[in-house]
């Protein structure tokens, strides 16, 4: 039905897919494996037609084709439903069922429009919802549980499923699993990407696995254990990328006990000590950034207690965290992590605007003087601080992003994915600033999808799966197989 | 990111450069054709004139330029919160004396200032925002002045609107004044800062700890302010005080920022840049006088490179910052 | 959590609107006799047409700002056009305005520009170009030709031509809002506009109809007022964005987009022109009417806009109660 030979996609220097097949079959559920930034989602959405490749060639039934735009792709009798939301809250469920559907006709009452959409909303267990109420009114799983919904009535050819679950329960997957086996009865080719083995052998008929940007030969499901499905993704990784660690762990400074917040189903404790990395794994909606955006001042604490160097610690803005020595770096840098149209002297004085000032008025010898220090400290050339920060590459801006808070002198730094978008080779660097810093008694949480970083980087661990914590312990006695195995799967483990 | 908006992006930071020279250069161009096509143009008279006429838009769109630059587009107020504050001003001075007329009139603008910053930063909508207040303010404007004309017999203020130190009038004295502090705050001063980055990039000004939503009631506080200053020497130099004032002038202000280039999406640019734009305007308009040009033409063609200007600079920056 | 529910949002809404109409009913006669109903109904004309077009852009989560100058501009173009007609200057007008709005909505599109940005040029711009079309003067109707512009001004107890064009015009907008592809793409793109087009939904068709919806409803509104009065002056309708937005506002269409519907944008127009005309026939100056409308304008934004701000602040409080 599908077929992807040798496709290539890259962004500026980063090659994000180098050599990649794919085929699949009509009636054949394949799943698409791989780790966090391995090249899955380019690759889903070159099919979408939101990315176009640099090279290679698509072909749908035997007929190559070109899928420029979304409405290509639909044409082509690919439908998508994408990691992210495509939801539209202020709709009705029946509009989001037909949104973007061009077939449906001009002319459309709203009466008519809910007729049509039971059928297929029946099919994904929302029988019972009344299909002319806003979308907003329902919980995030049910509007997961419309995007599927959709995707049957579009009558697809091909369908492309990225991570539904993410943000499910059992009973909800299960729903999901059910109207992926009738979508693969009826003739459709399905590729369903997921971080959950458990999901991959119960659904799957093959698997292909991404690794690095390049594709391996789809493998039969039935032939497949979950250790050498683990094996197959992880692959060989060159472990002298992170720095040694240093356990000059000193007192508690970060207690978390018993916290429930946005994104938790069991509530979470932890103890962060000076000078110790914490890393916790998890995939996205996992729950592993949630107890960190409350850290931050970003959302707020539904129960239990958290104490910062003994005392209670509950900022409400990201100016009380920062206040108290916490400084929070998120996982999007373009969006609040630089100022991309500013130079670097500018973004790394930022959060010590005060303290480079007197009077009103900026002392300038004191900014160099601290810029300086922050970049000497972080690699950062010093002679390039001029540069606007928009110019530099991935690696460079998560530098100067993580670097500006060292200005503060904080006593704890929350990360999320702090290498997303980053090149192998300035990783390591990251790694070895980021260790150098612990070694001053900074204590660092971080969150992170890659689970390598986490087993490199961090001195304690904490595994993440459906809003729970799943175990933490001493990274000495984790290992990549064990990491993976929970933030995927579970229920093998135990 | 790809390589393409970087290349974007630096030629994006030169096209500002190039903004600013384009205002210098099509001013010494306007000033060249029209000193050798109108003879009129080339005088001291009409020199000062057209500084004079600059400096009145210019003071305000300086103060416009900050709340740009913070990220906030305009404000559609400044117009009537001159004539409100005219009034005012008028007011006072009529029954007390010179200095508490300035003393109120500053403490009214600081006070409009933070009432729209507030509204602003709880709507995110610094149009809608500042279009209500604008109403409000005509609506106060009238209220006060009986919607009459109000006249003040005060030699000190007659001084202050009507003097030429060293030959040239005090308005434009301030303006020059105006633009060199203007320059100095965005530069040097922590304030200047603020605003820059919280216009660069909002959320990570947020992110950084700064205060953003003070930032952006400082940014109208200063506009007011700016606003205050033309209040005060219009009606010191008229005498009299009027609720339709500055009617429909607020597009000039705006234009000013516009056409001398400065980043619609904040965080680029400084208010100078405004300052030339007034210039810039005030020459174009007086040229277009001399010729009999009507302003009609002259509010299309500016509205037209207004546009253009929007969309190359649009364009050239990346759709995407 | 609450849902949001339209119909008892708008039944709010209308019975605040029956309120007001109660509170000056009671005292002014003219709310209720035949020729005070027909002033109140024309004397929404204006309002009424171009809130239907700027709430629509509203809706896509943008803002015509340009529909006064448009309406200036169609003034004065259709004075200019009278000799071929009155019905056929109308048409010609509006759709030339049709026309220029959707060269905006594609620039906008195409740009991907923020409206509130681009459309300020354009308000420079289009009242520039009527002043040059009108070499600053009033532009009348030639006198042989004044006859024949009365029939926009006859009355059939208290509906009127203007009147009928804006119940047309919001029937019209309220079918293809409601029951129409293009309509409902219009408010999905003003709902969310990266969940929409994740979904497939085109991003230029929606900004292209919208604005030239909202161009052509000015110019219609500028054309039919202008020809009625027999003159244009090419600074008119300066202030008319103004009470647009507010009825747009107090109908409940969402400053955020996404939200909002045509009998929602005719009740926040009449609930406007009741207290605006109220305050007047009681006595007040003009000026108290820009007072109100402007110090209405406040009050909604401050209560949409406190909102979210008060949402937030009550989910920290909260937990700070069940965390102590």
């Amino acid at each position: 039905m599908l077929q992807m030979r040798n496709v290539a996609k890259r962004y500026g220097a980063t090659v994000a897919l180098e050599n990649v097949n794919l085929d699949v079959k009509a009636g054949e559920v394949m799943a698409l494996l791989g780790e966090n930034g391995a090249g899955k989602s380019t690759l889903v959405k070159i099919l979408a037609g939101l990315e176009q490749p640099d090279s290679g060639a698509i072909a749908i039934g035997g007929k190559p084709h070109n899928i420029g735009s979304p409405a290509q792709a639909r044409a082509a009798g690919i439908s998508y439903v994408a990691q992210e939301l495509s939801i539209v809250g202020t709709l009705s469920v029946a509009e989001n069922v037909f949104l973007g559907d061009q077939t449906v006709g001009l002319l459309r009452s709203p009466s008519s429009l809910a007729r049509r959409a039971k059928p297929f909303l029946a099919r994904i267990g929302l029988g019972d919802i009344d299909p002319s109420l806003p979308a907003e009114a329902f919980s995030v799983a049910e509007r997961q549980l419309m995007e599927i919904a959709r995707l049957l009535s579009r009558e697809a050819r091909i369908a492309i499923l990225d991570e539904p679950t993410a943000a499910l329960s059992e009973v909800e997957i299960d729903r999901v699993k059910t109207a992926v086996r009738t979508l693969a009865e009826e003739g459709c080719a399905i590729i369903y990407v997921t971080h959950r083995l458990g999901e991959v052998f119960e659904l799957s008929h093959r698997v292909t696995i991404i690794r690095n940007g390049h594709s391996f030969a789809p493998v039969a499901t039935s032939s497949l254990q979950v250790d050498g499905l683990i094996e197959m993704m992880l692959g060989r990784r060159l472990e002298q990328m992170f720095p040694p660690r240093a356990p000059s762990v000193g007192d508690k400074l970060l207690v978390v006990e018993d916290c429930l917040c946005q994104g938790l189903s069991s509530p979470v404790s932890f103890i962060l000590r000076k000078g110790e990395m914490l890393g916790l794994a998890g995939q996205v909606g996992s729950g592993a950034t949630a107890i960190l955006k409350v850290l931050a001042g970003l959302t707020p604490l539904y129960r239990g207690s958290i104490t910062l160097d003994g005392r209670p610690f509950t900022p409400r803005v990201i100016r009380d965290s920062i206040k108290m020595g916490v400084a929070y770096c998120s996982d999007d840098r373009k969006r609040d992590g630089v100022f991309a149209v500013r130079n670097l002297v500018e973004n790394l004085s930022a959060p010590v605007i005060d303290q480079v000032s007197r009077f009103g008025l900026m002392n300038r010898r004191a900014e160099t003087t601290h810029t300086q220090a922050v970049a000497q400290q972080f690699n950062i050339d010093i002679n390039g601080l001029g540069r606007l920060a928009g110019n530099l590459s991935g690696g460079n801006q998560q530098k100067v992003a993580l670097g500006k808070w060292i200005g503060i002198s904080p006593s704890l730094l929350i990360v999320e994915e702090p290498t997303r978008g980053v090149d192998v080779g300035a990783r390591a660097e990251i790694y070895r600033h980021l260790r150098a810093q612990t070694a001053r008694g900074l204590a660092i949480l971080f969150a992170s999808s890659d689970t390598h970083e986490v087993l490199g980087l961090a001195d304690t661990i904490g595994t993440f799966f459906q809003g729970e914590m799943v175990q933490i312990g001493s990274a000495d006695a984790m290992t990549a197989e064990i990491i993976t195995r929970d933030v995927t799967h579970p229920a093998v483990a135990a | 990111m790809t390589s393409i908006a970087i290349a974007r992006k630096s030629i994006g930071r030169r096209t500002w450069r190039f903004a600013s020279l384009a205002a210098v250069a099509t001013i010494v161009i306007i000033a060249v054709v029209a000193g050798l096509t109108t003879p009129a143009f080339l005088t001291v008279g009409n020199g000062l004139v057209i500084i004079r006429a600059a400096s009145m838009t210019g003071i305000v769109a300086i103060g416009m330029s900050y709340v740009t630059l913070s990220g906030n587009l305009f404000a559609l107020s400044a117009s009537a919160l001159g004539a409100l504050l005219a009034v005012i001003f008028a007011l006072v001075t009529a029954q007390t004396d010179l200095p508490a007329g300035i003393a109120v009139v500053l403490v009214g603008a600081v006070l409009a200032g933070v009432l729209q910053g507030v509204a602003v930063n709880l709507t995110g909508n610094p149009i809608i925002a500042t279009l209500a207040f604008g109403a409000v303010f005509r609506g106060l404007a009238s209220v006060l002045s009986g919607n009459g004309v109000l006249r003040i017999h005060n030699t000190a203020a007659a001084w202050i609107g009507t003097a030429r130190p060293l030959g040239v009038p005090t308005q434009s004295w301030t303006f020059v004044f105006l633009a060199a502090v203007s320059w100095l705050v965005i530069r040097k001063a922590r304030l200047g800062r603020q605003i820059i980055l919280s216009g660069a990039n909002r959320e990570a000004a947020v992110a950084s700890g700064l205060r953003v939503n003070i930032v952006t009631c400082l940014a109208l506080v200063m506009l007011s302010v700016g606003v205050a200053i033309v209040a005060i020497f219009t009606v010191a130099q008229f005498s009299e005080a009027r609720s339709n004032l500055f009617s429909g002038y607020d597009f000039d202000y705006i234009a000013a920022v516009l056409v001398g280039g400065i980043a619609l999406r904040g965080g680029q640019g400084t208010p100078l840049q405004a300052a030339l734009g007034a210039v810039l305007i005030a020459l174009l308009e007086n040229f277009m006088l001399l010729n009999n040009v009507s302003g009609g033409l002259l509010m299309t063609v500016v509205g037209t490179v207004v546009v253009g200007a929007i969309s190359v600079f649009h364009l050239l920056q990346g759709k995407n910052r | 959590m609450n849902c949001f529910n339209p119909r008892r949002d708008l039944a709010a809404r209308l019975a605040m609107m029956i309120a007001i109409y109660a509170i000056f009913a009671a005292r002014l006669p003219s709310y209720y006799t035949i020729p005070g109903v027909a002033s109140l109904l024309d004397g929404a004309f204006l309002t009424g047409v171009i809130a239907l077009g700027v709430g629509l852009t509203m809706i896509a989560g943008e803002m015509d700002l340009s529909v006064g100058s448009m309406a200036a501009l169609a003034g004065i173009i259709s004075i200019k056009l009278a000799p071929l007609g009155i019905l056929p200057a109308i048409v010609v007008t509006t759709a030339l305005a049709a026309v220029v709005g959707a060269a905006q909505g594609w620039c906008i599109a195409w740009l991907r520009i923020n409206s509130l940005i681009f459309t300020v040029g354009t308000l420079i711009a289009f009242r520039g170009l009527a002043l040059l079309i009108s070499n600053e003067q009033t532009a009348n109707i030639s006198l042989d030709q004044l006859d024949a512009t009365d029939f926009l001004s006859v009355h059939w107890f208290f509906v009127s031509p203007l009147s009928l064009i804006l119940l047309i015009a919001a029937l019209v907008i309220s079918v293809f809002c409601s029951r129409t592809l293009w309509g409902r793409e219009i408010f999905s793109i003003g709902g969310g506009r990266a969940e929409a087009r994740a979904a497939g939904v085109p991003m230029g068709r929606p900004l292209i109809i919208a604005f030239a919806l909202s161009a052509a409803l000015a110019a219609l509104a500028g054309a039919v007022l202008s020809l009625q009065a027999g003159s244009a002056t090419p600074l008119g309708f300066d202030a008319v964005l103004l009470d647009a937005v507010t009825a747009c506002l107090i109908g409940g269409v969402a400053l955020r987009g996404g939200r909002g519907s045509v009998l929602g944008i005719i009740i926040g127009l009449f609930t406007l022109r009741f207290l605006v005309s109220g305050i007047a026939s009681l006595g007040a100056p003009f000026w108290a009417q820009s007072l109100a409308s402007g110090a209405l304008l406040i009050a909604l934004i401050l209560v949409e806009g406190g909102y979210y701000a008060f949402a937030r602040r009550r989910a920290f409080a909260k937990s700070r109660l069940a965390a102590g």
